[in-house]
Parts: C-alpha cells; structure tokens; sequence
C-alpha cells in the first residue's frame, strides 16, 4: 500500500472518529435511538403517554457524518393492527438538530412504533422506536 | 400499598380457579389488566372549559327544559326528547332516527356524551354545544333556522328570562349567538346524563380489592364473556376504557348505503364538516381562551382511512340501546357478537374498493388487519351477550322533572 494512501486512510478515520464524538445528542430524561448513520433522543410530554391523551415530544437528532439535519417528520404505526394514528402532528426546529413535535394521540393499547423520518443530505431515513401501551 | 393490591388480585385469580372447579375463568394478567383499566366508574369530570355555562345548575336547568320543548321545531311537534327519549336511555328504538322526516342514522344514546371527544356518527363536531344546535337546524330534524330560535328566546318571556339569568344578559339581536348560547345550555343539562353503576363495575372493584367473595357474585358465563371481550376478541381495544370506547372510528363492515341514497362516507365527511365549522373548538365560539382543547381538531387527518368509518360507541347500559350501529343495521347484541365472530376482511372498505372514495379520490384501501373473525361458538357468543348485559344498570335512572326557574316562572305558576 502506497505510503500516501495509508496516511490518507489514517487521516479519513481519524476524522470520522472526531465526526462521530460529535454527534452526541441528549434530552433530559428521554429515550436514544441509535443507527447506523443518525443518533437520535426524544422525550414525550408529558413523560408517559396515556391512551387516548394528546402529547408531545422533544427530538434531538444528529448525523454521525455530520451533516445538516434539516428537518424531521414522527408519525406512529401500530404493526399488529398495520394502522397509524388518527392525527398528523406538526414539527417546529428549534435549531441545531432540535424539534419540537405536537399534536400526537395514540388510541389504543398495544405496540406503537414511533417513525422518525429524518431529512438530511437530500435524502430521508427512517428511525423507529418501539413502544408499548397498556 | 400497590403491591399489597397486585399481590390481592393474583390470590384472586387463583382462588376464582379454585372456586368454579366445574368451569373455571382464569384471567390472565394481561385479561385481568385490561378488565381492571374497565374502571373505576363513574369517572370523575371537571366540566367542559369550551362551555362557560357547563355545570351552572341554572344552564341545566334551562337546557333540560328547551330539550323538551316543541316549539324549537318548524311544526312546534318535536322536541330533542322527540329522538332521545328519556324513558329510551335516550334513544328512539328506531332504526333510523325520525325528527319531521326519517333520517340517515340511528339515535345515538346520550348516557355518559360528556366523555365524548367527538359528537355523532361522524365526529362532525369536536363540542357538545355545536353537536346540540345542529338538530334543530336540520330541515329532516326539527327544521328551524337561526331566527326562528332568535325571536323565539327574546320574545317569549319566560325563555328570555332564563336566557338573562345564565347568560347574564338579555338575548341580543345576534341570532347566531344566540343560537350557540341555546346549544350550550342544551350541553349542561346532556353533561348531566350518566349511566350508573352496574354489575360489571361491582365486579371489577372487587377484582381491584381482592375482594374473592364479591367476585363470585358476578354470573359464569359473564366472566366466560369478560374473558373473550378482553382477551382473544380484542373487543378492548377499541372499546376500551370506564366507558367501554377509545372515541375513535372504525370501518366494520356494516353497509353504508344509505336508504335515502348514495353513501355515507362517515368520518371522512365528518372531518371535512368539522373543518368547514365556524363552531368547532378552533372558533371564535370556544369560551376557552387558550383552545387548549382543539388540539385534536388542528392535528386530525383527513386520511383515506376515513372512508366508511363511524364512531366507536360506549357500551354502557347497551342492552337497553337497540337497534345497534350508525344505521341500526342490527336488532340485537347476539346479531352484533354474531357479526364479529364471522366477519371476512375481505368485506370491508368495500365502497372504497368499488368507488375509489369520496370527492372523486381513488385512494387504495387501507391494509390494516385489526379485525379477524373471532369463530366464536354458539355458547360464547351467548358468553359475550351475557358480559354485556352485565354492562348495565339494573334500575334504570329517572330522570327529574323539568322544573321552570321560579324566578323566570309565568305569573300563577310562581
């Protein structure tokens, strides 16, 4: 291996590594999804979803390449059922990968996955996170 | 304390085995939760924040007397009660209610609406008040128009007086306000409209104290019935909660032609009714500054999955309450469990699958898979009928007799 290759590999990892410790996000008292490429943690409010109950949520999110997030859509599913919610909630960024999500309602006992559909880059990936309502 | 309680119910679920050694009931815990979750009742109320006259005795006392009175009808021959019968659990009988003309629908019950979040069939009012006046607005219902209603309460004395008294003012020359402020005294006294507590309830307290000896007061083929309502039939989980509804709608399967013709698209034209409203939470109308309670009506979607969907009603005191479903389409609760224990997924969404939707859409139908035939034999379908029956009151209520304010009373009547 060329000399130069190597220490462009060097330095691309350690780049990436500086890139990844970046992407550390945190909401007190919340939930991390971890992906492959996004980092993700949110907390509902209030903090337990009751069924039949509006709620809403804090969304931090981050790129562990680094990118941009420029916007994010939540939405539930309920698998069992293959069924989503009744409401369709609105997103405000608050800037620096951070939202604010209202206007949620899970209406029935049993698995809700929570959608995050991240928009980054120009292309948009999906994070779920497994909930169960009783 | 909780643990003392969880540690009383699983004694429970063990001795209930025990006891009935020839048919036993066990409930699983996650039965035994969901038959808890059934409860407590009543469920305690706050009144309604969109309503400033909600839980003023005199607004009820007002709306129980305009509920019985004629002449809010263009022929001054039928009242609210004309429909909601009070000696009917406030229904009709019918299949289909009969105002001045037949209509489209059944005559909902009025036990427990002030647990509603959405009103009628289709959820086109997200508030009582506004559900309240729209009877009398309907030409196949009692058929009178704003000023009818306007002239009406500022010119006969005794109205106007009642009207001053809880509204603070004498009614103005704003007929529409006026029209709202009817619908809103009309709401206080509905609030006032609850089921009691019925065998099902002392049940489950006694599931919830541990209590082994009132458990077994409740009939075996209720518990047969409990235990398929919230296990294997999944009923719970859209009647779910104290009044046996989660509010929500649901297409299943029942036809939706509409005797009069064409179809009735339910939650779909409900949402789009709701919106189009001046007098929903979101309005000028809403006596709740912060319309914190519209969040539902700003977030609500308009979705295909409407299509042909009706709200899930309460199950409270349901054997008093046929014919069943938006348009009465069955006669008894054995033709209603009978439906879901053979009920074909293939049979549902059936005027979206041939018609596309409403509004000229051609939306694909939706793929959910939450109903299944439940397969029930002759003897649980019985079962379930039995559980339901325990859903209501031995002695049905009576209701008081409308007392006219004797401050606002015709002179001799003082």
């Amino acid at each position: 291996m060329p000399k130069y290759t190597l220490a462009a590999l060097i330095l691309a990892s350690a780049s990436a590594a500086v890139q990844a410790q970046a992407c550390v996000v945190e909401v007190a008292g919340g939930r991390t999804v971890d992906a492959a490429d996004y980092r993700l943690a949110y907390r509902t409010q209030p903090q337990k979803i009751v069924i039949g109950r509006p709620f809403g949520m804090e969304v931090a999110v981050c790129a562990k390449a680094g990118g941009v997030i420029e916007g994010i859509q939540i939405d539930g599913f309920m698998p069992d059922h293959r069924h989503g919610m009744n409401y369709r909630p609105t997103t405000k960024s608050l800037g620096g990968g951070r939202f604010q999500v209202d206007g949620l309602m899970f209406h029935m006992p049993g698995r809700w996955d929570i959608h995050f559909d991240i928009k980054s880059g120009g292309g948009s990936v999906r994070l779920t996170d497994e909930n169960v309502l009783k | 304390m909780i643990w003392r309680t969880a540690a009383g119910v699983a004694a429970l679920m063990a001795s209930l085995a025990v006891a009935h050694a020839a048919a036993p009931v066990e409930f699983s815990k996650a039965e035994l939760a969901m038959l808890l979750s059934h409860g407590p009742w009543p469920v305690p109320w706050s009144g309604d924040p969109s309503n400033r006259v909600s839980r003023n005795r005199d607004a009820i006392r007002f709306g129980q007397q305009l509920f019985f009175d004629t002449r809010f009808s263009k022929t001054g021959s039928v009242s609210c009660a004309s429909c909601h019968h009070p000696g009917m659990q406030w229904t009709d009988r019918r299949k289909l209610g009969m105002g001045l003309d037949e209509v489209d629908r059944n005559t909902p019950t009025l036990n427990n609406v002030r647990l509603n979040r959405w009103f009628g069939w289709d959820g086109a009012n997200d508030n009582l008040w506004s559900q309240s006046k729209r009877p009398l607005l309907d030409p196949r219902e009692m058929g009178v128009d704003e000023k009818h209603v306007g002239n009406l309460v500022r010119t006969d004395p005794t109205l106007s007086c009642q009207y001053r008294r809880v509204f603070g003012a004498a009614p103005g020359t704003d007929n529409e306000r006026v029209m709202v402020d009817i619908g809103k005294a009309l709401a206080a006294f509905q609030e006032t409209l609850e089921s009691g507590r019925t065998p099902f309830d002392d049940f489950r307290d006694a599931l919830a104290r541990g209590d082994r000896k009132a458990a077994a007061q409740y009939p075996e083929a209720a518990k047969r019935g409990a235990k398929i309502f919230v296990g294997r039939g999944n009923c719970s989980l859209c009647h779910f909660g104290p009044n046996f509804s989660h509010g929500e709608f649901h297409e299943i399967g029942i036809p939706i032609f509409r005797k009069s013709g064409g179809v009735d698209w339910g939650r779909y034209q409900g949402i789009k009714m709701l919106r189009a409203s001046r007098f929903n939470l979101l309005g000028g109308y809403n006596d709740n500054p912060q319309q914190a309670d519209g969040i539902f009506t700003r977030h609500v979607q308009l979705a295909d999955q409407t299509f042909e969907q009706f709200r899930v009603p309460g199950l409270r005191n349901v054997a008093l309450t046929a014919p069943y479903m938006h348009n009465g389409h069955f006669a008894t609760l054995r033709d209603v469990v009978s439906h879901y224990s053979k009920i074909d997924p293939t049979q549902l969404h059936l005027a979206h699958i041939f018609l596309g939707g409403p509004d000229g859409l051609n939306e694909a139908p939706p793929t959910d898979t939450l109903l299944q035939a439940l397969k029930l034999s002759d003897r649980e379908i019985a079962d379930v009928v039995a559980f339901l029956e325990t859903l209501t009151e031995k002695r049905a209520q009576l209701l008081p007799p409308v007392v006219v304010d004797t401050a606002c009373a015709p002179p001799g009547k003082k």
